[in-house]
C-alpha cells in the first residue's frame, strides 16, 4: 500500500489534469472522484493536492476561479489551460513507456 | 460547526505568510474542509467521528507556506524594478539641474561681467529641469499595479479600488507639481522682467486657479467614465 500511495503522490499532478480535463472541478470534488474511481482506497492529503495546484498553476497548465455560490462559502474552481491539455498528453505518453519498460523488468 | 472548521484553519494559517495567495488558500481550505465534512455528516457519521476525519485529512499545511509568500501584497517585481529606475532618472535629472545652474554661473560670471540679469536665466533653466524629476518621484511613489483579472472576490475588487484611487492620487500630484513650479518660474520671469515685485504675486493666486480648475476637469472626466 505504501508503494502505491507513493507512486500516486508522484502523478499528483497528471491526475487533476486527467480530471479537469473533463470539465472544471474543485480540491474537494477531484478528491471525492479519486476516491469513487478507486474504490476509497485512495485520497490526496489535501496539503499534497494544494501545492500540486500551485505548481500547475505556476507553471500555467491550469487556471483558478471563484465560483458564484448564493449559499455558504465559495468554491475555488480550476480549469486546464491549453498548455495544460499539452503537457497532460506528453505526461501520458511518458507514463505510457515507463509502465511498459516496469512491465517488462518486473515480470 | 462551521465556524470551529473556520477557526481551526484559521489556527493553521497562523504562521502563514500574510498575503493574497495564503487568503485564497484559506478561504479554498475551508470551503472544501466544510463541503466534506457536510458530505460525512449526511453519510451518518457522527459529529465528533467527521470532525476528527476532516482535520486529520488536512495534513501539515506549513510547507505550502513558502509558496505563498510574496515580495509586496501590492507590488510586483517587475513594478518594483520600474519604481528603481523612475527614482534612479529622477535623482539624474536633479543632478543635472544642479550643474546647470552652477555651470551657468560661472560662464555668466567670467564672460558676461556686467549682467545681473542673466544669472537668472541658469536658475530658471534649472528650475524646468526640475520639473520632470518631481514628477516622476510623485508618480513612484504611488505607483500600483494594475491587476487584469477576470474573476474578482471582494478583497480584490476592494484592492482593484484602492489602486485606482492611489493612481488618481499619482495624477493629482503630478499636475499640482507642475502647475506650482511653473507658476514659480513663470513669477520670477516676469518679476525680474518687469521688476513690479509688487503686483507680480498674483502669479501664485493664478496657479491656485489652474489647480483647482484642473482638479474639477480631472473629477468630471473619471466620474463619466464610471
Amino acid at each position: 500500500m505504501s508503494i502505491t500511495s507513493d507512486i500516486l503522490r508522484g502523478h499528483t499532478e497528471a491526475i487533476i489534469l486527467a480530471h479537469l480535463l473533463e470539465k472544471d472541478s474543485y480540491g474537494y470534488q477531484i478528491n471525492k472522484d479519486i476516491m469513487k474511481k478507486t474504490d476509497n482506497q485512495c485520497e490526496l492529503k489535501e496539503a499534497t493536492l494544494y501545492s500540486a495546484f500551485r505548481r500547475l498553476e505556476q507553471a500555467g497548465y491550469i487556471r483558478t476561479y471563484w465560483g458564484d455560490e448564493k449559499v455558504g462559502a465559495r468554491r475555488r474552481y480550476y480549469s486546464i489551460t491549453e498548455d495544460g491539455r499539452r503537457a497532460y498528453r506528453a505526461y501520458k505518453r511518458d507514463w505510457e513507456e515507463a509502465k511498459a519498460v516496469i512491465d517488462q523488468l518486473l515480470r | 460547526m462551521e465556524e470551529k472548521i473556520r477557526k481551526h484553519i484559521d489556527g493553521l494559517f497562523a504562521g502563514a505568510p500574510k498575503t493574497r495567495k495564503a487568503m485564497d488558500l484559506k478561504e479554498e481550505m475551508t470551503q472544501n474542509t466544510i463541503e466534506k465534512y457536510q458530505d460525512l455528516i449526511g453519510e451518518g457519521y457522527q459529529e465528533e467521528d467527521a470532525w476528527q476525519m476532516v482535520t486529520a485529512s488536512i495534513g501539515d499545511v506549513t510547507e505550502l507556506f513558502h509558496e505563498l509568500e510574496e515580495p509586496d501584497l501590492f507590488l510586483s517585481e517587475e513594478d518594483r524594478r520600474k519604481k528603481a529606475i523612475l527614482k534612479a532618472a529622477a535623482i539624474g535629472l536633479y543632478i543635472l539641474a544642479g550643474v546647470v545652474l552652477f555651470a551657468w554661473m560661472i560662464i555668466s560670471e567670467s564672460y558676461f561681467y556686467s549682467a545681473p540679469d542673466l544669472g537668472m536665466f541658469g536658475m530658471i533653466a534649472a528650475g524646468l529641469l526640475c520639473i520632470p524629476p518631481t514628477c516622476l518621484l510623485v508618480y513612484a511613489a504611488n505607483m500600483y499595479p494594475d491587476y487584469g483579472k477576470k474573476e474578482k472576490n471582494m478583497v480584490e475588487s476592494y484592492q482593484e479600488a484602492r489602486r485606482a484611487r492611489n493612481r488618481e492620487k499619482a495624477l493629482k500630484g503630478s499636475i499640482s507639481a507642475i502647475i506650482w513650479l511653473a507658476t514659480l518660474i513663470v513669477y520670477f520671469i516676469v518679476s525680474f522682467v518687469t521688476q513690479e515685485w509688487g503686483v507680480t504675486w498674483i502669479a501664485f493666486l493664478m496657479g491656485g486657479c489652474a489647480q483647482a480648475v484642473l482638479f474639477l476637469v480631472f473629477s468630471l472626466k473619471s466620474e463619466s467614465k464610471s
